[in-house]
């Protein structure tokens, strides 16, 4: 499967993935009622992580023996057979953080929306290239 | 009845057994593979009070992968007796297997002390969709609107979520001095205490049923110890689960408190493995032997015997506890040694008004995890513990706001997240 590398090397923190992402998985897709109209905010599945100088933009590894998917009590957590990205199906979540507690990254996140659900990258379904991949301006991202 | 023949048969087919079969699948395509079952289906235990609090509509796990497991499931299956100089297995039904690998995965089974009248209609437990599907009968007829349950430790707790979904009265009871005693400190429990309170409902700590008492064969109130009634028709005893080996008397399969397995999860019988709640395995952390009845564990024991059954050799490292549960407006997260013996043991905490967390040290190394509302790096914290990262040289950072796997040795770092199994 294709996959998202990060290359912290070039990272230089600007968090635009971070603004793309969250406008992505927004309401409205579109940037200002992203940010101002919609209530609960959504939030970024990519996150820019800093010390120092060093940075980095960290989102789901879609691993192979996905320990979240494996200790979803609900079967959510799945995989999807044509991508082989690890996603969450919300209408099945139950919000029991069981990934959340399973992740060794720390990239899945609770979301208020109608329920609480998990909330991880979904690698843009559909979209041919993620939008935190697409919109770094130094490729410190990239899909392979 | 003649003998039905089989290469891998899988005595209890729920969360262990499920993974043990992925994984023989994995390995070996065309073994067959018989999986029993005393319910009828394949269902998720999580789901059960999630269904009684009507939050979910279905309880069934994963069906839709069955298909590839490709394997036969014998749905009321229940396994009796295991012959000792055979491997050969006899059903209550009188039906037999002989098999070539098999898997002990018979899950726990509720533990009820022996108070009186604990046998009333309107005593109830709750591990099994059977138990809740009594429990929503019962309720359909009665008045119901106030239940007892006994015990504060995690299924207790999920419990009292369901039935608060339900709208009714809820009166917990605890022995101890806090809630959820294995999995977090008193200062944890007091976040919980609030949030249930908050909630409309009311924990007596230190305080336990001595009697339940009925009128008519049906249950009427519970007398506590301390003198306390507490009426009303419904109760759910909740204090715990034990493994589910009484089956396996005189089979020559060791027995501790669980099935006595090594690391291969295999039992001294071999050829025979165990998994879940019902074996009996090394403690990460302290190396005691001991039964961590938990969901993840559940997995990894399962795999680990799919694995060898089916020809490998992998070891299991060793069983953590951990569990997360949320009630109201709380959501704790728990793993490893959190209440550790007197010794030379390191905590790093914050508390706040609307979080807490704590971290155990020793040596150097993460031990034990609480999370108190802030668990969004739970996951983080569990894999130190599991990968006995040492943390000594940016323990400092550990609980910093923004912690993340930036703070991480560079090794770690990379390892995790170009990590064989984890590409990029
Ligand atoms: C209400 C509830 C909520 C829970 N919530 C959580 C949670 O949030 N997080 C968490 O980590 N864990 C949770 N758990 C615990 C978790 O479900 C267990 O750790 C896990 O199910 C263990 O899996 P297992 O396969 O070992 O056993 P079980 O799931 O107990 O399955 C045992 C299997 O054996 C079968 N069986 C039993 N006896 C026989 C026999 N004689 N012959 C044939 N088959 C037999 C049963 O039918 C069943 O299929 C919860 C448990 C319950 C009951
Ligand atoms: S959420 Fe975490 S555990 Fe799950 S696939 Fe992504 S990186 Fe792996
Ligand atoms: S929070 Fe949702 S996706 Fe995560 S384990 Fe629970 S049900 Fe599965």
């Amino acid at each position: 499967m294709k996959r998202i590398r990060i290359h912290e090397e070039y990272c230089i923190g600007c968090r635009l993935c971070e603004i793309n992402c969250l406008v992505k998985h927004s309401r409205s897709g579109k940037i200002i009622k992203a940010f101002r109209g919609e209530e609960p905010r959504s939030l970024p599945r990519v996150r820019v992580e800093e010390e120092g100088y060093l940075s980095f933009a960290l989102q789901c590894r879609h691993c192979d023996d996905a320990p979240c998917l494996e200790n979803c009590p609900t079967g959510a957590m799945y995989r999807d057979e044509e991508t082989q990205a690890v996603l969450c199906d919300e209408d099945k979540c139950i919000g029991c953080w069981m990934c959340i507690m399973s992740c060794p990254l720390g990239v899945i996140q609770r979301e208020r929306k109608t329920k609480k659900v998990a909330s991880k990258c979904d690698l843009c379904r559909g979209e041919e290239i993620p939008v935190c991949v697409k919109n770094c301006p130094n490729e410190a991202l990239a899909y392979e | 009845m003649s003998d039905i023949k089989t290469r891998y048969l899988l005595v209890g087919f729920s969360v262990a057994g499920w993974w043990c079969a992925r994984a023989i699948r994995e390995r070996d395509r065309n073994g067959k593979i018989v999986a029993l079952t005393k319910e009828n289906g394949v269902y998720s235990p999580p789901l059960i009070t999630y269904y009684l609090g009507n939050k979910v509509s279905t309880i069934d796990y994963r069906s839709g992968w069955m298909e590839n497991l490709d394997l036969e499931l014998v749905p009321g299956g229940e396994a009796k007796k295991l012959e000792r100089e055979n491997n050969r297995l006899i059903l209550a039904s009188g039906e037999s297997f002989v098999f070539e690998k098999a898997l002990i995965a018979t899950g726990g089974l509720p533990i009820v002390p022996p108070i009186p009248g604990r046998e009333v209609t309107g005593v109830f437990t709750l591990t099994t969709p059977r138990d809740m599907q009594e429990i929503r009968e019962f309720m359909k007829f009665q008045e119901g609107e106030r239940v007892t349950i006994l015990g504060g430790g995690f299924i207790g707790l999920k419990t009292a979520e369901a039935f608060m979904e339900l709208g009714v009265k809820i009166t917990l009871v605890e022995l101890a001095n806090r809630l959820l005693q294995n999995m977090v400190d008193e200062r944890g429990s007091y976040y919980l205490e609030k949030a249930l309170e908050r909630a409309g409902l009311e924990v007596i700590k230190e305080d336990t049923v001595s009697e339940f008492q009925s009128r008519e064969g049906k249950l009427s109130g519970a007398l506590l110890q301390s003198g306390k009634y507490l009426p009303g028709n419904l109760a759910v005893v909740a204090i715990g689960v034990h493994p589910n080996i009484d089956w396996l008397q005189g089979s020559g399969i060791e027995l501790g408190r669980g099935v006595i397995v090594d690391e291969f999860q295999e039992s001294k019988r071999a050829g025979i493995f165990a998994a879940g709640d019902v074996a009996e395995t090394k403690n990460l952390i302290t190396g005691e032997r001991n039964v961590v009845a938990v969901w993840p564990e559940a997995v990894k024991q399962g795999k680990i015997a799919g694995e060898n059954m089916a020809g490998n050799r992998l070891s299991y490292p060793g069983s953590l506890p951990v569990n997360t549960v949320s009630v109201g407006e709380v959501t704790l997260v728990s793993a490893g040694l959190v209440n550790p013996p007197a010794g030379d043991f390191e905590f790093l905490t914050t508390v706040s008004d609307d979080s807490y967390r704590k971290l155990v040290l020793k040596d150097g190394y993460l031990v034990g995890v609480i999370l108190v509302n802030r668990i969004e790096k739970a996951g983080v914290y569990i894999n130190l513990i599991r990968q006995k990262v040492k943390v000594e040289s940016f323990k400092d950072r550990l609980l910093k706001e923004d912690f993340g796997m930036i703070n991480l040795p560079a090794e770690y770092r990379k390892h995790l997240v170009e990590g064989a199994s984890i590409e990029v």
